[in-house]
């Protein structure tokens, strides 16, 4: 299994997530208690056996330089391959007046010079922002025995997720139409996991160049239907890439139901993170604790009632919490009342607070706040 | 290259206090605390001292261990230049022999000392669980220019009688010790660590090795030579909290202490314990489960109720089951309805729906000689509605 390359995107952030990403690309945002998003698409990799990963990024890094550091709490930093990070500098291309790529396909020829010394023939290109945990190996191996050019990683029909790329399929899942917009009922909603070969994408991106080309499923995947053999694989589990701060609290709160954390957190493909060298988490005799999730490192003398609580957060006495997530190294101070939250990391709430938000419009607290 | 202070780790001993605890893993590799093993704390006081050479003497079981320093990465200790090294006894030329004791284990390895020329070196044991700066306890020792510094804790008269006991002068200078006195001459305790300057010690190993009748053994042999040799013993004062875990009980003990966070603090940045941890998800705690003054970490999923217990990492609590006053190992699984009460379930044991570990010591009011902690091995089964009582110790599945 090593003849995968791994190309992670992971410069795209998107305005509806607020303050998550104030400080932040969409692919560093805290997730389920201990991890940031890139750490699946990562360990996806890195469990599949793949150990050379390259990261696009663009701007507002500097969270996610911190949280890879050299690769190794994913067992990347080597001599030969291993992880490489790709921040714009690299970019030799003529649009450096803009922030950020307009698509995937323009991130590409950015890294054209990292693209030709891949030692691999095959290429895993997937966005970081995803939250899924993808059996690549597999994939691998039925893009093999398939034969097809493409192979694009889809959800079930069944599983109702809107916005973003849908193929409807033929036989042996073959893709016969790429759509790019509207939820369409047998249509298959595609989640930006395609595994080609390096010759191929390197023939796409000079072709696509030559046209403009900006999005690798408009430019690419639709432009070329009919003319490339593109298969999907079907992806049962869950999934997801949040695109406000609603669904982002949505998504996170998913994590309460049993199913979901055992595929999310597959024992036999565990998701890596950066290492905290934190000690247990203390539950006091005064807590009450009830259908939550927990990191280590924190102090519990409050109560928690369908929260998601990062490594190093302490909830004093007489606090009451319900369906809220408390990131990193969060204080909630005595008396402290909060529902439908998010408190960034650092978030210090101060003693008898009352907030409440609404699962439709849950409260961000940005980043180090004190309330 | 030279290093000024070089440690030389004790992780050779059988442990054999801790019974089945330790039939198939050295002593150092005990789970502790929740998150880390005893070999966990030497080491972290180490790398946090700014020691970045240490010498690990393993001989008995010591493959988990091996395994678990690795390069020695956890505890920053993966250097260029000095770093964690294992030292197993070896055949030299001809000769080689087991480590026939501590101090005997030291003498095998002075070329590995003399590697790094120091001029100190710092003796630890792998069954200690502190947190201390060994560079204060070096600065004591290089201003009062002793041949050995010995670290001593104040204990009760009583502990004394069951501790290496130090008499010393108005400047604390050692001059008299007693293992184990049955009137102890003074309160003072050896906390089991040694800083020596390496020319002393160097002299007084050769000589000891060259005594047949010696056990070969730092506190019994080597100090009581030094001493009689008009060397400069002395104490240096520790006020933390230290722990000596050579048994079942100690052991149990300990881990109780982690739960409240005054006696030593495990999460404090200033001074972290580092650990080699498994990769496991955040812990669930269920719609019907109550925790209480307790440690849960990584990959536990708690229904039942769990109190005054230390969970370490992927432990199963199911719905029903009931954990008191206990330390509950990695991957144990304690299932519906079983009751654990005052009990050690070492890792991956299986306590079966129904079963009984322990009991708790108000059942013995009248013979409270015949209570203990209760012990299930690694990797033991305990069948539906099984009892284990209190003060017993299974290695072999109950079914």
């Amino acid at each position: 299994m090593k003849n995968m390359h791994g190309i992670l995107f992971a410069y795209s952030s998107n305005v509806r997530l607020k303050e998550l990403t104030e400080h932040r690309t969409a692919s560093s945002m805290p997730f389920g208690s201990r991890y940031r998003v890139i750490d699946f698409m990562l360990s996806n990799m890195v469990n599949a056996g793949i150990t050379d990963i390259g990261v696009i990024m663009r701007e507002n890094y500097q969270s996610l330089l911190d949280h890879l550091g050299s690769g190794k709490d994913w067992d990347l930093a080597r001599k030969r391959g291993g992880l490489r990070l790709l921040p714009p500098f690299a970019y030799a291309g003529t649009r450096r007046e803009l922030s950020t790529y307009r698509g995937n396909l323009e991130a590409l020829y950015a890294i054209t010079s990292y693209m030709e010394h891949i030692r691999q023939e095959y290429i895993v290109l997937a966005d970081g922002d995803l939250i899924v945990n993808l059996p690549l190996e597999e994939i691998f191996e039925s893009h093999i025995e398939s034969g097809a050019d493409i192979t694009c990683v889809c959800l079930g029909h069944e599983s109702g997720v809107e916005g973003g790329t849908y193929l409807r399929l033929g036989l042996q899942n073959r893709v016969r139409e790429v759509l790019l917009s509207g939820l369409d009922e047998k249509a298959y909603p595609c989640i930006g996991v395609y595994i080609l070969s390096k010759k191929l994408l390197e023939k796409l991106l000079a072709d696509s160049a030559k046209h403009n080309g900006v999005i690798f499923t408009r430019d690419v995947l639709q432009r070329m239907q009919g003319q490339l053999n593109m298969t999907a694989y079907i992806h049962k589990g869950f999934s997801t890439r949040p695109q406000s701060v609603a669904d982002y609290f949505k998504q996170t709160m998913a994590l309460l139901k049993p199913d979901v954390r055992k595929d999310l957190f597959n024992r036999k493909r565990p998701i890596k993170t950066k290492l905290r060298d934190e000690a247990s988490t203390y539950y006091a005799p005064e807590s009450h604790v009830k259908r939550s999730v927990v990191a280590d490192g924190c102090i519990i003398k409050g109560e928690l009632e369908d929260c998601i609580v990062f490594r190093g957060v302490t909830v004093e006495k007489g606090a009451k919490l319900s369906n809220c997530i408390l990131m990193q190294d969060t204080v909630i101070r005595e008396d402290v009342d909060l529902s439908f939250a998010i408190t960034d990391k650092e978030v210090e709430v101060t003693k008898g607070r009352i907030l409440k938000g609404h699962e439709s419009y849950p409260i961000a607290i940005s980043k180090g706040s004190v309330v | 290259m030279k290093k000024e202070c070089v440690a030389m780790l004790l992780a050779g001993g059988q442990g054999s206090r801790l019974y089945v605890l330790t039939a198939h893993v050295a002593k150092p590799a005990i789970p502790f605390g929740g998150k880390f093993r005893l070999i966990d704390f030497p080491l972290s006081n180490c790398a946090n001292s700014g020691i970045d050479t240490v010498g690990v003497l393993t001989q008995y079981q010591p493959h988990e261990l091996n395994a678990y320093i690795g390069s020695g990465q956890p505890w920053d200790l993966d250097r260029l230049d000095g770093g964690v090294h294992i030292l197993p006894p070896y055949i030299k030329g001809k000769e080689g022999t087991w480590y026939k004791g501590s101090a005997n284990a030291v003498y095998q390895n002075m070329a590995f000392i003399e590697e790094y020329s120091p001029e100190y070196v710092l003796v630890l044991g792998g069954d200690h669980i502190y947190k201390m700066d060994y560079a204060k306890m070096l600065e004591q020792h290089k201003k009062t220019q002793a041949g050995c510094t010995i670290p001593v804790i104040e204990v009760s008269q009583d502990e004394a009688t069951r501790m290496g006991i130090m008499t010393v002068d108005e400047n604390d200078v050692i001059v008299d010790f007693e293992e184990k006195p049955a009137h102890p001459k003074s309160t003072l305790a050896s906390m089991g660590i040694y800083v020596f300057t390496w020319e002393k010690l160097k002299k007084y190993l050769i000589e000891d090795e060259a005594n047949p009748k010696s056990k070969n053994d730092f506190g019994a042999n080597i100090m009581t030579s030094m001493l009689k040799g008009g060397e400069k013993m002395a104490a240096y004062r520790f006020s933390g909290y230290w722990r000596d875990v050579g048994t079942i009980e100690s052991l149990w003990e300990a881990n109780m202490d982690m739960l409240s966070g005054e006696k030593i603090d495990l999460s404090s940045p200033a001074w972290r314990i580092y650990a080699k941890t498994p990769t496991s998800p955040p812990h669930y705690i269920g719609d019907n489960a109550t925790v209480s003054h307790s440690l849960v970490t990584e990959g536990c999923e708690v229904y039942g109720g769990v109190f005054n217990s230390v969970l370490f990492n992927d432990v199963t609590v199911e719905q029903g089951a009931y954990v008191e006053y206990s330390i509950v190992m990695p991957g144990a699984v304690i299932e519906r309805g079983a009751m654990v009460k005052y009990a050690i379930i070492a890792e991956n044991a299986v306590i079966k729906s129904g079963a009984k570990v322990g009991a708790p010591p108000e059942v013995f009011t009248k013979n409270p000689d015949e209570w203990g902690v209760a012990v299930v091995a690694s990797g033991v089964t305990i069948g539906p509605g099984k009892v284990v009582g209190a003060r017993e110790m299974t290695d072999d599945d109950l079914l």
